[in-house]
């Protein structure tokens, strides 16, 4: 008697915990519904200028003047490829370059005083990750002028966070027994570096920017916007002249490209890991 | 003396062979690969006119520039009532724009997952190229397209991050479900349900956790973006950043930083706690 008493008083809190679940999530979804509906009425219904846009013949219409391929174009893109493609590698370069700091810091284990050089790292990792990559552009643009080194720049401050984070993190999992080891030899703090940390992290570090050089080409491929060289100055060029077809053979030039660096990025890290 | 032992090892005189890693044709591989990694680099210094004199100058004038233009911040600009509107619209943009690209994200994860996909003849490669071309083009360039098709508004800015969430999810889910034990779809499928129940009760129940974290991350990503479309007429608060930056009201574009920072340290910290409580709720 008394077991079955508990029993149903068992089944009675799973089943009042199951309405209770119930209850919540019916909630959740009853608040993101109407969220739905009030971003909907505000961004789309109000926000949007439908007499300017007209009928759905219009909208085709504008949509159709984009197909096609402007052939003549393609020549006079190799060369803002080419641009495109040194913009991202030698960012992420400099990216790598200036990631040290942040790595050293940003590391638990090995950061020289926790309370102040790891915020600062936290820190120095959010603010690149937080700014878009055309934003940094414009405020390197002001800083050293039009040109390559501008996108060069925005590039490497916009790849330190990602870079320096997992990184870091490979650093907070490294085995110590290596460490000990070469210590135990009589290795110096450099060689311990050498012998027994850099190879730890190192495949991690490669695969992290190589993943890194492919996001680059396709950040890198629209600093041309705001004036910092490649195929983004030749796609805003084709947009404000209404060479309709030539903005899509730049888009499509932009998609071989990434689909270059995607090959690439592929036997590369085929080679070295 | 010495002859005997060596006489199959190597001829007299000879140095003795050191180890190395990687022998002849491979190592001269290796070298040949970095010597033109180098060559690659330093050319491109030339081609694209980088003026390494003024690269070491550069970090002390962007202090200046810094501390000469952007400060102090015009603080009092980033609370007035019409910027606020802004951040709340650009909000708001990002929320559709994920929720919209998930909705479009899910089919196409489920077509572009090799062990999943209902043909890997047809569908499996036109779901990845999609995807693929989705997540390729940028989302400022996806913002221009829409705003020249739709005109200025929201509606671009919506639809452009929509289509950068479609290619962010759309691959993420892929992998998740190319993942999954295969033995809950076998026992389904055995039972003589269709893809879609197969879907429904062999795959969905062990990506549903995962689905949640990548969805909270991408609406991370989403806002991340949505600062920006506005700068190409795309609405929310990138077109104040614009209209301020082509006024060169310098101490109001280092406000609207700031602003656009702080929101992000908010949005991320939402999302890291959300993603912790979806990944203890498992």
């Amino acid at each position: 008697m008394a077991v079955a008493d508990a029993t149903i008083r068992n089944v009675d809190r799973i089943i009042a915990a199951r309405a209770k679940t119930r209850t919540i999530r019916a909630l959740i979804y009853m608040v993101v519904l109407l969220l739905v509906v009030w971003s909907v009425k505000t961004t789309i219904v109000d926000d949007t200028d439908w007499e300017r846009m007209g009928s759905v013949g219009n909208v085709l219409h504008g949509v159709v003047q984009f197909l096609g391929i402007d052939w003549g174009l393609v020549p006079n893109l190799w060369q803002p490829a080419v641009e495109t493609i040194m913009v991202a590698t030698l960012g992420t370069l400099l990216g790598v370059m200036m990631c040290v700091p942040a790595i050293w810091f940003g590391a638990l284990n090995i950061t020289p005083y926790p309370p102040i050089t790891y915020p600062i790292a936290r820190l120095m990792m959010t603010l690149s990750r937080s700014i878009h990559e055309i934003v940094w552009a414009l405020f390197f643009v002001a800083a050293v002028g039009l040109g390559a080194l501008a996108g060069v720049l925005a590039i490497a401050v916009r790849s330190i966070g990602f870079i320096a984070k997992m990184t870091a993190e490979a650093i907070e999992d490294l085995d110590p027994k290596p460490v000990e080891a070469i210590r135990a030899v009589g290795g110096s703090d450099f060689q311990v570096f050498v012998y027994a940390i850099l190879p730890q992290i190192l495949p991690v570090m490669i695969g992290v920017i190589i993943f890194e050089w492919e996001i680059n080409i396709r950040r890198s491929s629209v600093l041309g916007l705001v004036g910092a060289g490649g195929l983004g100055l030749v796609f805003f060029r084709q947009l404000n002249t209404f060479n309709h077809p030539g903005v899509t053979t730049v888009i499509l030039a932009i998609l071989v490209l990434i689909l270059f660096g995607e090959v690439v990025s592929y036997y590369v890290r085929k080679a070295i890991i | 003396m010495s002859s005997t032992a060596n006489t199959s090892a190597r001829p007299q005189g000879d140095p003795p062979r050191e180890w190395h890693r990687f022998r002849f044709p491979e190592s001269l591989y290796r070298w040949g690969g970095v010597m033109l990694a180098l060559l690659f680099l330093s050319y491109s210094f030339v081609y694209l006119n980088i003026p390494l004199d003024r690269f070491l100058g550069m970090f002390g004038r962007i202090g200046q520039v810094i501390a000469d233009r952007y400060y102090p911040p015009d603080i009092e600009y980033v609370t007035e009532p019409d910027y606020l509107a802004s951040v709340v619209d650009t909000i708001q943009m990002a929320y559709l724009g994920a929720l919209f690209g998930m909705l479009m994200a899910i089919p196409l994860g489920w077509f572009g997952s090799y062990n999943m996909t209902p043909s890997r003849g047809f569908v499996y490669p036109v779901a990845r190229l999609l995807t693929m071309a989705a997540r390729a083009v940028h989302e400022t360039i996806w913002a221009i397209l829409f705003v020249t098709i739709l005109g200025f508004g929201m509606l671009a800015g919506v639809l452009a991050l929509t289509m950068f969430c479609t290619g962010f999810a759309g691959k993420l889910f892929a992998e998740e479900i190319e993942a999954i034990d295969m033995g809950p779809v076998e026992a389904i499928r055995a039972t003589g349900a269709s893809e879609l129940n197969v879907m429904a009760y062999g795959v969905f129940p062990q990506v549903r956790v995962a689905f949640t974290g990548i969805g909270i991350y991408t609406w991370d990503v989403a806002f991340r973006a949505a600062t920006v479309v506005g700068f190409f007429g795309a609405g929310g608060m990138g077109w104040y950043l614009k209209r301020n930056v082509l006024q060169i009201e310098t101490e109001r574009v280092a406000a609207i930083l700031l602003s656009i920072i702080v929101l992000v340290l908010i949005s991320e910290g939402v999302s890291a706690w959300a993603r912790s409580r979806v990944a203890r709720a498992k």
